[in-house]
């Protein structure tokens, strides 16, 4: 029966009934009501009359009984779509600048929501990943929240606030796979209910299992889709083969699913049980302290995250009371987060204030289309009067507009798509690294899905705006009569739209130019050095990171003390090289920088400094060249020398930041230093000039340099690299160091980078958020200046008669353009003051964006004022200056 | 849809009444009207007319032209169903019949109706008929 009702239902939509069926029951009804009438002793003339008269509006019915066709609506929406074409096919050019003014706007829009998407708003790849939160504590030398063996035990059995709990250790390493062509790999350790916490199953096999999650358990390993594919061909097999890494055994029980990713983000192929036990953690191992970790948590459902810190807190309380000890018990701090916050915290500003500027170019574009239709509907007012006198209702005409808007907006969002694949192309080469999540940035169903909403929304608007107001009088508007009657309501709404883009122009561009200024202050900043000519070389020694990891120790490291030297002789051996250094970083950061605290370093003769108080030192290992090759100058006392890199005691060099901290005023030079734990004494040589090494736009840290001498001992951490200043092109001296490398040690992989293009990629991201904001502020610009333009010319066409009058009466030509000039005035300061506003509230939510330049600098925005007003003043001027050379006597015959 | 009380109902008392018989009340009730009525036997559209008019004793007169947008809805709705034979003059008419589906439909009406008729009876404090 069901079937029926719907096959029934399915003929009357797709089948098309005849007209004449509907007429042949009306007319039956009459003549029935005819003889009716007849028989009751009416004349024929009488009874016909009756009949109808009691049957109302034959053809009103009949409609009425037409719209009744579940089809109506579809038919009509055709039929609207087809007049549309024809009345789009007719006016070529209009259609075109819509399409593309629209696609511009959708096109940037869609670009920079497929590349904030993961960062804002797309679910992370965990189930039900907004309960999942990072747990740890936090310090000034580490701002990611991390745990240590000696505490993880106790929070994780006596915490309320979470369903669950699990860590991974806090950094992948590399490591070999050793098979038939050996690869360098990232490995990383997690504990077995790691991934059930994430909801993350094995695409193929198995999980850990508890007894495989412990020391000298079964040697057990899980591998990343993306190994399983290149190195096992997706081949089932790989399941219990034994593969070796680094030396070790081990069996492979599972393949993670594909786009698998680590919640911090950091790549890994070959996945350990992190195998720790809780009575060894929390006895002394590692120094007392235990493993350390980075632990996340599932929060209970209805539990906030401010909640569950304040659940947290006495374990927290417990652990800085018990465990940490007194000195810096101070400095640590209970952190949870979410998850996005985790990964993202640092890039969502930039994020929203890249989203937020393309939303506003999409405005303007909006807001100009609105313009254009408004003139267009303005145009066929003759056409939609003769429509309404027909009997069209208001809602058919409404519904007209609204299907041409959608067409166009739908055309517009198909070549915005289009744009905005390649926008993103252009993205991704312009910052490969500035934005996280970028390579990745796809246009997917869901990226087409917003455009679709987008070309919908601003349907709606361009839609419904010109036809808001009641059309005037129909007669009048019928008969065609324009010039002087036209309403002065629909030219104030395009007055007020113009004015509105003027005032959102203003926004981006103060926004673009405060970007501009800042990235311009971070460029031409003084770093303290000069990175011109400086190589860095990285060896990759067996054992060894091939990149600089957090604070890790290379076992192996002091048996490599002889390859370093024989390393750095070779280069001195090169001509053109100015210096040879050792460090295992470079300022100004962008890596793994080592820090120290304040508080550890004890001068001698003076009270040791308040504990946890005067923050991170910068901690560099570096060879006396170090300072050669950087130019960076000593300012007292001398270099580290020769001798002393043989000598048992150790020295160091300060910052003059440091020096004028530690020594308050008094000459540093001489002076022993106790530094950590260990108690030796280190004296100082040399104060040199400060560098920048807290990265571009973050507070430079005071610097201690301590000399890396002939011993094993100070060549295994932090694993040491190769800084060579040449006078010669880096290309040629990186190819002759290439060549003495394959002599010294042919199987170790090297890696050389300019320090020049370190320091540049290190403003990757201002420099992307500076050129895309500039992009859109242009933009914006430029069409806003267009609508201005069209809106005035528009005006100047339609009073092309008033002008005439004016001109006749004895207007001067002067007058005239002072007259359209003025009134283009009006709405340009109008929207600059609005603007201006809401600028100057605005950008106080870049003040984290921007480096040295307040949210309000002056100079920027009186810039910024007076482009946008010449812009506008301009785009009044030209038409304006058109107007005034009309001829009076052509004018006045133009009706 | 015009449907207008004939001239000789009474005015409506008060605002609720007025609100009933004015508001969305009136689609339907036409509806029920018509279900009821091809309940008895399947009719053409002036029958179904004549039919409402003489049962309401001339009460409701039905503006006659609304009745086929009615029909046509409840026809497309699957509440009723139609066929051409010939009427009692043996001329070609459209005959209207009441499906399963419209049955049901019609005795859920009837219900709600009670209900409804039950309830503005308490709302006025008098029963009505």
């Amino acid at each position: 029966m069901k079937l029926r009702e719907i096959l029934s239902r399915a003929s009357f939509f797709f089948g098309r009934r005849s007209a004449s069926d509907l007429n042949e029951e009306i007319q039956f009804h009459l003549d029935r009501a005819i003889a009716a009438n007849l028989a009751a002793g009416m004349t024929q003339w009488e009874a016909r009359r009756c009949a109808l008269v009691e049957f109302g509006g034959v053809e009103q019915a009949r409609e009425e009984t037409y719209r009744q066709r579940p089809s109506w609506f579809f038919e009509t929406l055709l039929q609207d779509a087809r007049y549309a074409m024809r009345g789009f096919g007719r006016n070529p050019a209009f259609t075109l600048t819509v399409i593309a003014t629209l696609a511009l706007g959708i096109g940037a829009t869609t670009a920079v929501f497929s590349v904030v998407d993961r960062i804002l708003f797309r679910a992370l790849p965990y189930a039900d990943a907004d309960h999942l939160v990072s747990v740890g504590v936090v310090q000034s030398l580490e701002k990611q929240e991390f745990m240590l063996g000696g505490f993880y035990y106790e929070w994780r059995d006596n915490q309320k606030p979470f369903v669950g709990m699990a860590a991974e250790s806090t950094n992948p390493y590399a490591c070999n796979l050793v098979e038939s062509n050996p690869s360098q790999l990232n490995c990383v350790h997690f504990q077995a209910d790691f991934l059930p916490l994430l909801g993350i199953a094995p695409a193929l096999g198995r999980n850990f299992l508890p007894e495989e999650d412990r020391p000298n358990g079964p040697s057990v390993a899980l591998i990343s889709y993306g190994l399983w594919k290149s190195h096992f061909g997706l081949d089932r097999s790989v399941l219990d083969r034994q593969i070796d890494v680094d030396g070790t055994p081990a069996r492979v029980i599972g393949v993670l699913p594909e786009g698998f990713e680590l919640p911090t983000l950091q790549d890994a192929d070959v996945f350990f049980p992190l195998a720790l036990i809780p009575a060894a953690q929390q006895a002394a191992q590692n120094g007392g302290i235990g493993q350390p970790m980075r632990a996340f948590a599932r929060l209970r459902p209805g539990l906030s995250i401010a909640q569950a810190t304040a659940q947290m807190e006495p374990l927290f309380r417990h652990t800085q009371e018990a465990f940490i000890p007194a000195p810096i018990r101070r400095d640590f701090h209970l952190s949870i987060r979410s998850l996005r916050d985790r990964q993202t915290a640092d890039v969502q500003l930039a994020a929203w204030v890249l989203l937020g500027s393309a939303a506003a170019v999409l405005l303007i574009a909006c807001a100009n289309v609105v313009g254009l239709t408004i003139a267009r509907v303005a145009a066929r007012e003759r056409e939609f009067a003769v429509r309404s006198a027909l009997g069209a209702s208001r809602l058919r005409l409404v519904s007209q507009s609204l299907t041409e808007a959608l067409s166009l907006s739908c055309a517009g969002a198909a070549a915005g798509l289009a744009l905005a694949t390649g926008l993103l192309r252009i993205f991704v080469a312009m910052a490969p690294t500035g934005i996280p999540f970028l390579e990745k940035a796809r246009i997917d169903l869901r990226i087409a899905g917003f455009a679709v909403l987008l070309a919908l929304a601003s349907g709606v608007v361009i839609g419904l705006i010109p036809v808001w107001q009641r059309p005037r009088s129909l007669a009048f508007a019928a008969r065609g009569v324009a010039g002087f009657a036209v309403g002065f309501s629909k030219h104030g709404l395009r007055r007020l739209i113009v004015a509105g883009q003027i005032a959102i122009s203003m926004i981006l561009l103060s926004g673009a130019a405060l970007l501009f200024r800042s990235f311009q202050n971070m460029e031409q900043q003084n770093l303290g050095m000069d990175a011109g000519g400086v190589l860095t070389v990285r060896l990759a020694l067996p054992g060894f990171h091939d990149a600089p990891v957090a604070g890790m120790v290379s076992r192996s490291g002091p048996s490599h003390a002889e390859i370093y030297a024989r390393t750095e002789a070779a280069m001195r051996r090169l001509p053109g090289v100015r210096a040879v250094g050792w460090s295992e970083s470079l300022p100004p950061g962008g890596g793994f920088q080592n820090a120290r605290r304040f508080a550890d370093f004890a001068v001698e003769g003076q009270a040791p400094p308040e504990p946890g108080s005067g923050g991170a030192v910068r901690y560099r290992g570096v060879t006396p060249d170090y300072f050669r090759a950087l130019r960076i100058p000593i300012v007292r006392g001398r270099n580290f020398t020769d001798e002393e890199r043989d000598s048992k005691l150790q020295f160091i060099i300060l910052s003059r930041l440091a020096a004028g901290r530690m020594f308050a005023g008094k000459n540093p030079i001489g002076q022993r230093i106790r530094t950590g734990t260990d108690g030796t004494w280190v004296t100082v040589v040399g104060v040199a000039e400060n560098v920048r090494n807290g990265g571009l736009a973050d507070p430079d840290l005071p610097e201690v340099y301590w000399l890396r001498r002939n011993v094993p001992a100070d060549w295994g951490m932090p694993v040491p690299m190769l800084v060579v200043s040449t006078e010669l092109p880096t290309k040629t001296t990186a190819g002759w160091i290439r060549a003495q490398m394959a002599q010294i040690a042919p199987t170790v992989p090297i890696k050389i980078d300019t320090l020049a293009g370190q320091v540049g990629k290190l403003a990757d991201r201002p420099r992307f958020e500076t050129a895309l904001l500039g992009f859109f502020a242009l933009t914006g610009l430029a069409m806003a200046v267009v609508g201005l333009y069209g809106l005035t010319s528009y005006l100047a066409l339609q009073r092309t008669r008033e002008i005439g009058v004016r001109m006749a009466l004895g207007a001067s030509r002067f007058a005239i353009l002072r007259w359209m000039a003025l009134e283009g005035s009006r709405m340009i300061l109008l929207g600059g003051a609005v603007g201006l506003c809401a600028a100057l509230a605005l950008t106080q939510y870049l003040r984290s964006l921007l480096f040295s330049i307040g949210p309000r600098d002056p100079a920027t925005f009186v810039g910024v004022g007076l482009l946008l007003g010449l812009a506008a003043l301009l785009a009044t001027l030209i038409p304006a200056r058109a107007a005034m050379r009309v001829d009076p006597a052509v004018a006045l015959r133009s009706e | 849809m015009t449907f207008t009380k004939s001239a000789n109902s009474a005015p409506p008392k008060d605002l609720l009444q007025e609100t009933l018989l004015q508001g969305t009340l009136l689609q339907g009730t036409l509806d029920l009207l018509i279900l009821k009525t091809l309940a008895l036997q399947p009719m053409h559209g002036w029958g179904v007319a004549q039919r409402i008019q003489q049962v309401s004793k001339e009460a409701f007169q039905i503006g006659q032209g609304s009745l086929y947008p009615a029909l046509h809805r409840l026809e497309y709705r699957g509440l009723i169903q139609s066929e051409w034979a010939a009427s009692e003059n043996n001329r070609r008419a459209k005959f209207y019949s009441l499906t399963a589906a419209g049955s049901a439909r019609l005795a859920e009406e009837l219900a709600q109706w009670d209900r409804m008729v039950a309830a503005i009876g308490l709302v006025l404090g008098e029963a009505v008929a």
